[in-house]
This record gives structure tokens, C-alpha cells and sequence, in this order.
């Protein structure tokens, strides 16, 4: 039996590509999902998911007046008991009425949370029944926690209350035990997708110099800076290639950084594109490069892998959880330029056959491993066992 | 003679170069008026600072302080403001940009003035012809981030400047050379370096051998700094079995990327960072250390740079821009490529391995350097000397 509510709570709406398709699936699987916090543009979901959300000043008051009302009429008991939870909070009362009032309204059976630093800000939902998950991603536990000791305790003490954790990879539930998060709450669940709308093509069409794409938002943790410097080593070996970086077109640092290393017309940054538009990019590059120092497990790999684009990634976080070196992809180590260079050059030096034998295997394991509806069905049960307890 | 310096704040406690530079023009008896976007920081010296119209926030308050600044401009100074108008339409500026122009600088117009001088090359964008217009002699500092860095992101930034006859300072030979291949005739560029108060820094060799070696930087926590480089070669001290400790001294947004690195790298144990500190704290940080990093990758000049050799540490610097005019390799410290931690490593290494005596001899020249050629008082000179000749 589906619970009645669940929900996915990211702060704003639209959220990221994974979250939105966990949405979309949730809701097409016969979940009632509600989202909750701040538009940041229109979208039109199915009829399963119903949006509570404020955007500007006008909206707020709209939000703040409506669920007011509706709470003093309806479930005034509880208003009052939220009331006194907020009155001890710090900063602004206003605001975090406007925040938790609709969710109190609504009152999901399970308030799935997709930032563990936003945990603070809803462990209170437990006084009302609800169940809380965390979805264990990224920076948020890989690398917050460490550089802020604040932070790292707040986790601790309150990763032990959480129901149930969902975690993205094992390398991040491993990562995760030391605040507290209890191995047997936590399952891994991976990314999704749906291989339908990623056609597997295998481009035989000979560059005329090797192409090399990264993508993704333009934050240190992409380790770019390293992937430049890999540049440079290539460029210093006469090594014919041309690297794109969508997601960090007007980032100082790799401006910069690209004169200094005289990397100017092989080097080019891009704007973010639309998802369609990146599947044909990363259709026409010969490597998809990921040169993260930190990863849960980056998608835009899985997306390569299932897409049939030849990948090379650094070993951080999850990702040898995906790839196998020199069996469905590539992994050196990270921050580590020459290693970088050196296994561009082996990549290209590999005949058809061996290239389209690692695309292959590569693709089955996207489809073994990643497949969008059992993911789905795991999301489906770690509800339940919330749900059943 | 009056001169106006136009700057994006009022200096803080570290920027000595110009407090110093306000300090020596004023001792010279000139009058000095200082043009800022944000007063956020006390400045002690006697000194008039005129505010530029806060032109950021709330759309319709910035609306009507536009209006009113535009207002005074036309009312109250209205031949330099047409002025201004006339020589930016001569200038292909468009109506609408020339307006704010006029907003923009309508703060400067107020005051009569023998120099209008940009403290920095970006803050001389837009306001090309503001000194003209209050027909005072124009001259530009080019001080780092602002040649090497800003036009990286902002291609030919500098074209309309560089097509004005106007007097330029810069604080290396290498800016100097660069602004020649621009076009701008040598005799309207000035080298001036920066400069220390000798007074406040006292020599204090430690040739001892401690049993870990003591290293310190001073930067702000930001890429330009190369701080992640830095961090690099010293794991490569550390896997050669050199016990070593590093303070960094200084804040910046790049905190929690260095702090991941040295988790990941393992040298937790190693490494401080001090966060900033006051110049009596920093003192004493300094001279406690044997060895002085600055692996940037892009430095003007660099004066923390010559505060450490005047002290009498070993200073390694990168050879970005005007490092290499800082240090002389192997004389006075030891210049190494950047982007490069390997050579880094095995240059900490050797500098470890000195002689009590061959450190001596490097941390004499180099603080007989910085006396000689970096004295506070020759900047003062050089300065008066820049205004009076052009």
C-alpha cells in the first residue's frame, strides 16, 4: 500500500535534473508528492504533485496570511505547539512561519530532505509524526562538515534522530557513519535513468582533434583547475585536442588560468545548456572528463556511460562504484594532472574495437545498476520502512 | 597642488600603499581627496573622503538618487558636467551610458583639483574623461589584478584609456613593458614600487636548526594566491619524512577549499590557518618562522613579500609578474616557476638544507635590498616627483 504524502523537500522549485525525475517517477508510481519553499520559475508538473510554493514579497504575504488562517481554524493545537518551536529559533519568526506553516497544513507522511545542512531547519516535523529521510549527496557531507566544525557537530547530534537516510553512494554512507548516521537506516540507492531517453549511439565519425567535455556547475570541487593543468601537459606533448567545459563560461580563476598556461585556442568554456542539447554534446565528444577532487556519484558520468561517450574520471568519492578502470571507463587519480594527460593519450590510442567494447560494457552497466524504475521501487520501499515502524 | 585619488574603499590597515602615498604627499604640504564607493574602513589620517552615489539596491531609490545627483551635476557644475557629456559623445559612448557616466562620477565634479588619480586601472573604466572634464591632469595606477587578471574577463576593458594621452603608474618593470606593447609611450609610465617603513620591522635571523621547520604566508585565502599549490609541494615535504609547520595568515572565500585540501592531503597536523590578524600578531607569527612562501600566481608586486626580507626570512616566491622584481634568485631569496609543486618541494627542500652561514648571507642581502631600493621615503620621492614633472 503507497502512503498517502510524500514530500520532496530541496528549499526550491525546480530543484536539479535528479530531483526532478525522482519527483516525476514518485508521482507516476502513484505517490501524492507535495514540494514545498521558494519558485524559482514555472513548471508544470502531472496532477500527483501539488506545489505549495512562494516567490516574491506579495507571495510571502499570500502564504503567511492563507496558512495563518487556515491552521487557526483547522489545527490550531498544533499551530500553537510550531509557534513555540519557532519563537526559539534565532532569526527571523516571519520567515519561518512562511516556511513551515504550509507544511504543517499539509502534513506529508514522509518529509523527504535533500540537503543535509537544511536538517536543523525540520527535525521539529517529528513532534507532528512525520517521518523524516535524508537523502545523503555531495558536498554537504563529503566536504562541508569538514572545513566547518559547527556544522559537523550539528550533524552529529542530529543524524542520529533521522528515520531513515537515503544515500547516493556508498562511499558517502561510509562517509556519513562518523556523524552519526546508522548503517542499518541507511540504504544506497542510485541515480536513475531512463534508458529510453538516452539513445546509446557509438560515433565512429574520426575527430579531427580529440574532443574532451566537461560539464558542470563551475565550483573547485570539479577540480577544473586540474584539468587545465592536464591541458597544458598535453599541449607541451604536441597532442592534437580541443576542451570544452559547459557550466563555467566567465569563471575568473579558468580564465586566467587558460592565458597563463597559453591554452587559448584549445580550451573553451561554455554556457549551461538545456539537457537535450548536452545529450548531443556528449554524443559528438570523443571523452567525458570528470576531474572532481569530491563526488557522491557525479550524474553527468552516468549519462556519458549510458550514452555511449568514452569516460574518464577521477577515483574520488563514489565513482569507482560506476567504473571499473579500462573496463567500462577510466579512473586516475585525483589531482593529479600528468596521470590526466597521460590517460587522454592512452584513450586515443585505443582502436575502434577496444573503444566500443569499454561503450558497451559501459551502457549495460548503466542499465544493470541505474536502471530509472527500480530506483523507484528502492525509493518506494525505504518509504515504507519508515512508514511501517 | 590638490590631488584626488579615486579608490573602490578607503584603504584598510594592510593596503600601506596608500596610506603611505597620502602620507608623504601630504607631509610635501599637497592637499589629497580621496573618491570612494565604500567608506567601510577607518582611515586615521586627516584626509577629506567624498563618497560616489550609491547606485546599487533598491530600483527606485537608486532611481531618485540618480535623478538628484544628475540634478546638482547640471545646476552646480555644469560646464564640466557638458564638459563630460561633449567629450564622451565625442568618444562614441552612447546617450543613455553617457547619463550614467555623468551620475557615476557627479561626486568628483565638486572638487577643484590639479590630479584626478585612479588607484586602480578597473576604476578608470567609464570615467575616461572625468578628469579632462574638471580639467585636471589624469594619471593611472596599474597594480595587479587590474592589468593581469579584470581584462582576462573583460576583453579590450582598457581601449578607450589606452587611447588617451594621460600619465600612467605602475609597480614593475614587467607592467611597464606590457602597457609599451599596448601602445602607451614609455615616458608617460612610472615605475614606482611599493614600499615599507623600515622602522617597523626589525631583522630577526633564525639560522637554528628547530626540529620542524617553521613556514609562513601571508595572503588572502583566494586562488589568485596559489595557496593549493603551495599546499601540494608541502605534502611532498611531508612524504619525505621533513617535519615542517605552515601558518597561513589571512580570510578570503576560498577557505573551504583549502581546509578539504589539506584534509585529503593529509597534513592537518601542519597546517594553521591563522585567519587575519593584526600587524603586531602578524609580526610575531614572522618572526618566529625560518622560511617565507609566496606561490602566487599572479602578484603585483607583493609587499608582504618585502616585510619578510626585511625581517630576514628566506622568502621563496613564485615568478609570477613582480616577484621576480621583488626576490633576486639565489641573491636575496630564491624565484621558482609557478604552477609547479614538484619544483616547489625541492626547493623548501634545499633552502632546509642551507648552512647557518649561506642563510646569514641571503638574509643580509636581502634586507640590505629592501633597505636601499624599497624605502618608504623613496616611494614618498618618487611620488612628489610623478606629480611635478608630468
Amino acid at each position: 500500500m503507497y502512503p498517502k504524502k510524500i514530500a520532496v523537500y530541496s528549499g526550491s522549485i525546480p530543484s536539479t535534473t535528479f530531483i526532478e525525475r525522482m519527483i516525476e517517477g514518485l508521482a507516476s508510481n502513484g505517490y501524492k508528492v507535495s514540494l514545498f519553499g521558494l519558485q524559482l520559475k514555472k513548471k508544470n508538473y502531472s496532477k500527483n504533485v501539488k506545489v505549495y510554493s512562494y516567490s516574491n514579497q506579495l507571495s510571502k504575504l499570500y502564504i503567511l496570511l492563507k496558512y495563518t488562517l487556515l491552521l487557526s481554524l483547522f489545527k490550531a493545537s498544533d499551530k500553537k505547539k510550531l509557534d513555540v518551536i519557532i519563537a526559539n529559533k534565532k532569526n527571523n519568526a516571519t520567515l519561518h512561519k512562511i516556511k513551515y506553516y504550509p507544511v504543517l497544513y499539509h502534513k506529508p507522511d514522509v518529509f523527504h530532505l535533500q540537503w543535509a545542512k537544511s536538517l536543523e531547519d525540520w527535525i521539529w516535523l517529528q513532534e507532528f509524526g512525520v517521518k523524516i529521510i535524508l537523502s545523503l549527496r555531495g558536498t554537504h557531507i563529503t566536504i562541508s562538515p569538514i572545513a566547518n566544525a559547527t556544522l559537523a557537530s550539528k550533524y552529529k547530534q542530529l543524524f542520529p534522530k533521522v528515520d531513515a537516510f537515503h544515500s547516493v553512494s556508498n562511499s558517502v554512507s561510509n562517509e556519513a557513519k562518523q556523524y552519526g548516521a546508522n548503517p542499518a537506516k541507511t540504504k544506497v540507492i542510485y541515480s536513475g535513468l531512463n534508458p529510453e531517453k538516452m539513445p546509446f549511439m557509438i560515433n565512429t565519425s574520426e575527430n579531427k582533434s580529440l574532443k574532451i567535455l566537461s560539464i558542470g556547475r563551475s565550483h573547485w570541487v570539479k577540480g577544473y583547475s586540474y584539468a587545465l593543468e592536464a591541458c597544458a601537459l598535453l599541449k607541451k606533448d604536441n597532442f592534437d585536442f580541443q576542451y570544452t567545459i559547459i557550466g563555467a563560461d566567465k569563471e575568473e580563476e579558468l580564465l586566467f588560468q587558460r592565458a597563463q598556461l597559453d591554452l587559448e585556442s584549445q580550451v573553451y568554456f561554455e554556457k549551461s545548456i538545456p539537457f537535450e542539447t548536452i545529450i548531443n554534446k556528449i554524443h559528438q565528444a570523443d571523452i567525458l572528463l570528470l576531474s572532481s577532487v569530491e563526488e557522491g556519484i557525479a550524474n553527468v558520468v552516468l549519462e556519458a556511460m549510458a550514452l555511449g561517450t568514452i569516460v574518464i574520471s577521477t577515483n574520488c568519492g563514489g565513482m569507482d562504484e560506476v567504473i571499473t578502470d579500462g573496463q567500462n571507463g577510466f579512473l586516475v587519480p585525483i589531482r593529479n594532472p600528468k596521470a590526466m594527460a597521460d590517460k587522454i593519450k592512452n584513450v586515443a590510442s585505443l582502436s575502434e574495437n577496444e573503444k566500443k567494447d569499454i561503450k558497451t560494457t559501459a551502457r549495460k552497466t548503466i542499465e544493470n545498476q541505474h536502471d530509472f524504475d527500480s530506483k523507484i521501487h528502492e525509493m518506494s520501499a525505504l518509504y515504507n520502512s519508515v512508514l511501517e515502524n | 597642488m590638490k590631488i584626488g585619488i579615486v579608490l573602490p574603499a578607503t584603504p584598510g590597515y594592510s593596503e600601506t600603499f596608500f596610506t603611505n602615498k597620502i602620507k608623504g604627499l601630504q607631509e610635501h604640504g599637497y592637499t589629497v581627496v580621496l573618491f570612494v564607493n565604500s567608506d567601510k574602513h577607518t582611515i586615521s589620517l586627516p584626509v577629506k573622503i567624498i563618497k560616489a552615489p550609491n547606485l546599487s539596491g533598491n530600483s527606485g531609490k537608486v532611481l531618485l538618487r540618480s535623478l538628484l545627483c544628475l540634478l546638482k551635476s547640471f545646476l552646480f557644475h555644469f560646464s564640466a558636467t557638458m564638459r563630460l557629456f561633449r567629450l564622451n559623445a565625442n568618444d562614441k559612448i552612447s546617450f543613455a551610458k553617457n547619463i550614467k557616466i555623468i551620475i557615476a562620477s557627479s561626486h568628483i565634479f565638486s572638487k577643484k583639483l590639479d590630479w584626478l588619480h585612479f588607484g586602480f586601472g578597473t576604476m578608470a573604466i567609464d570615467k575616461e574623461n572625468v578628469a579632462a572634464a574638471i580639467q585636471a591632469k589624469m594619471a593611472v595606477s596599474f597594480r595587479g589584478f587590474d592589468h593581469y587578471v579584470y581584462p582576462e574577463k573583460n576583453k579590450n576593458c582598457y581601449q578607450l584609456l589606452f587611447s588617451k594621452k594621460i600619465q600612467y603608474h605602475v609597480l614593475s618593470e614587467g607592467m611597464k613593458a606590457d602597457l609599451i606593447k599596448k601602445g602607451i609611450i614609455e615616458t608617460h609610465i612610472e615605475k614606482i614600487t611599493p614600499a615599507i617603513d623600515m622602522n617597523l620591522f626589525e631583522a630577526n635571523l633564525n639560522t637554528e636548526k628547530t626540529t620542524s621547520l617553521k613556514i609562513v604566508s601571508i595572503a588572502r585565502l583566494h586562488w589568485i594566491k596559489g595557496l593549493d599549490y603551495t599546499l601540494e609541494a608541502l605534502a611532498l615535504v611531508k612524504q619525505k619524512g621533513i617535519q615542517f609547520h605552515y601558518t597561513i595568515i589571512g580570510e578570503g572565500q576560498e577557505k573551504e577549499r583549502l581546509q578539504f585540501l589539506v584534509h585529503q592531503l593529509g597534513l592537518r597536523n601542519e597546517v594553521t590557518f591563522a585567519g587575519k590578524l593584526n600587524p603586531e600578531e602578524v609580526k610575531n607569527v614572522l618572526q618566529t618562522a625560518e622560511i617565507y612562501l609566496q606561490y602566487s600566481h599572479q602578484e603585483g608586486f607583493c609587499n608582504a613579500v618585502l616585510e619578510a626580507q626585511a625581517m630576514g626570512k628566506i622568502c621563496i616566491v613564485s615568478d609570477a609578474d613582480g616577484l621576480q622584481e621583488n626576490v633576486i634568485d639565489t641573491v636575496t631569496g630564491f624565484v621558482v616557476p609557478k604552477r609547479n609543486p614538484l619544483y616547489l618541494a625541492s626547493k623548501i627542500m634545499e633552502v632546509n638544507r642551507l648552512s647557518a652561514i649561506e642563510k646569514t648571507v641571503i638574509s643580509v642581502a636581502a634586507m640590505e635590498r629592501v633597505k636601499t631600493f624599497f624605502n618608504i621615503e623613496n616611494q614618498k620621492v618618487a611620488f612628489i616627483k610623478f606629480y611635478e614633472k608630468n
